[in-house]
């Protein structure tokens, strides 16, 4: 008995900075993930796709782009679809998510990004970033899950506005009219890195 | 007991597996280019959906025996798929949850009305937006800017009291009266440079939302974009406490060619600091006016949260 309250009182003790070190080394990832990415981006004698590549190289780790396709599709949608048809998707749709992702550092070239908490919310872990630039301040929560492969981001929030949910709408409502095929069709024209914004 | 030791261990690999992790980040980019691609070719197919047993071995291998992960690699593929099943069920009502129904009775209206601005945007706006910051710099921009903002103080001012927000609308003041002097009637911003003072952004949609007044119907207004009815509705108070807004009763004939004026230099001005922020919006929809809409509606909901 005695040995058990003494267990408890341990695990107490412990449970506590463990969780607290969880969120830690997250906001750590993050931050040093950030540093990297600016890195990039100041570093003037990178041409631009070995900087879009260098960028993407090192988010790809602690990026959980599959499971976001998934997730964004709805379970709905995603079960019915034959293991091809998944993985054209999935291929498409990530590619669209990158290539949006990258194109936001052409547009905020002053930005810098102050990482501020983690907070643990639930199961998930919620990283809260802000975006500063030209004097505004654009929060950005950057939403982890645990997988076996360690503390992956299944979401980005900006400005209160999550990118899976508004993508879960627009596809459930596109497919409501639409079949499967034309979606793929239309994530191929649009996902094409056409042209870039105008710039400054 | 068993729980206790489990979850101390549970602890201890994820500790691990974030170390690992950063690691891995760490990897791949310092090391050379041909190995960072060579990274991502592996980790892309891995974070499908079968395949993550392959990957889980190899890691393992180089790292010492986790007993828990190994455990699992043992098991059949489809349990491995009910177990990501569940996950997805997860994840679908955490979505689910989340999702805000918008009440859009006007959907006809609005996609036609939002097509009006996106021409509206690209004919009108946009070219004059660009030939402004063509020929002025960055900074007197900001200024313009800033000195907008600091007018609009007594519509946060009011709205932060609304809502019972004392400190901020003291903070409100104390920004107002150090940007209109130190900051030379507002065209700088010392309150949050140097004091860090920052502005707390709240009109009277969010009081109406703050007292639990719903949103609405979307609608889509020519020339503003995305509203809905609460939010068109708080214009009118909104604008009365706006210094350079339309205060002369309805009926009046006077003319409100400053005003219209004013508004039109405060829209250009805040486009020509954004160049090509509509278009990437426009670029990452699959929808467009759904995903503004969401958008929209996702992003009043946050600001009447705080």
């Amino acid at each position: 008995m005695r040995k058990l309250i003494f267990l408890i009182i341990f695990a107490l003790v412990f449970a506590q900075p463990l969780m607290a070190s969880d969120q830690g080394d997250v906001k750590d990832l993050v931050e040093r993930n950030i540093k990297i990415v600016m890195g990039f981006i100041k570093n003037k004698s990178l041409d631009k796709e070995t900087r879009n590549r260098k960028i993407i190289d090192s988010m790809a780790p602690f990026f959980d782009f599959n499971f976001m396709a998934k997730v964004c599709l709805g379970k709905k949608y995603w079960k019915p679809l034959s293991k091809t048809k998944r993985k054209e998707f999935t291929e498409l749709f990530v590619k669209r998510l990158k290539e949006s992702y990258i194109e936001k550092f052409d547009l905020y070239t002053d930005e810098e990004v102050e990482v501020e908490a983690a907070k643990k919310v639930k199961k998930r872990i919620h990283v809260v970033t802000y975006l500063v630039s030209k004097g505004d301040r654009m929060e950005m929560i950057f939403k982890f899950r645990k997988t076996k492969k360690g503390w992956k981001v299944y979401d980005l929030e900006i400005l209160g506005v999550s990118i899976v949910l508004t993508y879960r709408s627009q596809f459930s409502g596109f497919l409501k009219k639409n079949s499967m095929d034309d979606l793929l069709e239309k994530l191929a024209v649009t996902g094409s890195f056409a042209t870039s914004g105008s710039k400054k | 007991m068993a729980i206790v030791l489990f979850s101390a261990l549970l602890g201890g690999c994820s500790q691990q597996s974030i170390e690992k992790e950063s690691l891995a980040t760490e990897q791949s980019v310092t090391e050379e280019p041909e190995r960072s691609v060579l990274v991502t070719a592996e980790e892309e197919p891995e974070s499908g959906q079968k395949e993550t047993l392959q990957g889980n071995s190899e890691s393992d291998a180089e790292d010492e025996p986790l007993t828990d992960v190994e455990e699992k690699s043992e098991e059949d593929e489809e349990d491995e798929e009910d177990e990501e099943d569940e996950e997805f069920d997860e994840f679908e009502s955490e979505f689910e949850e989340a999702k805000q129904e918008v009440s859009d009775p006007l959907e006809g209206y609005n996609r036609a009305m939002t097509t009006f601005n996106d021409k509206l945007y690209f004919w009108v706006l946009n070219p004059i937006a660009g030939g402004y910051r063509f020929i002025i710099p960055e900074a007197p921009r900001r200024g313009v800017r800033n000195f907008f903002h600091n007018l609009l103080y007594p519509l946060r001012f009011v709205n932060n009291l609304l809502q019972f927000k004392i400190a901020n609308a003291g903070e409100e003041t104390l920004r107002f009266v150090t940007n209109s002097t130190i900051g030379i009637l507002g065209l700088w911003d010392p309150a949050k440079e140097w004091f860090d003072m920052r502005p707390h952004e709240e009109d009277f949609g969010q009081t109406l939302g703050f007292y639990g007044l719903g949103s609405g119907p979307h609608i889509v207004l020519p020339f503003f974009g995305p509203s809905n009815l609460r939010d068109t509705f708080s214009m009118v108070p909104d604008n009365y406490l706006d210094p350079t807004g339309q205060r002369k009763p309805l009926g009046q004939t006077e003319s409100y060619e400053a005003e219209y004026g004013l508004l039109a230099i405060k829209t250009i001005n805040k486009v020509s600091l954004r160049p090509g922020e509509y278009e990437s919006l426009k670029k990452d929809a699959v929808d467009f006016y759904p995903f503004l809409r969401d958008s929209y509606e996702q992003m009043r909901n946050k600001q009447i949260k705080e």
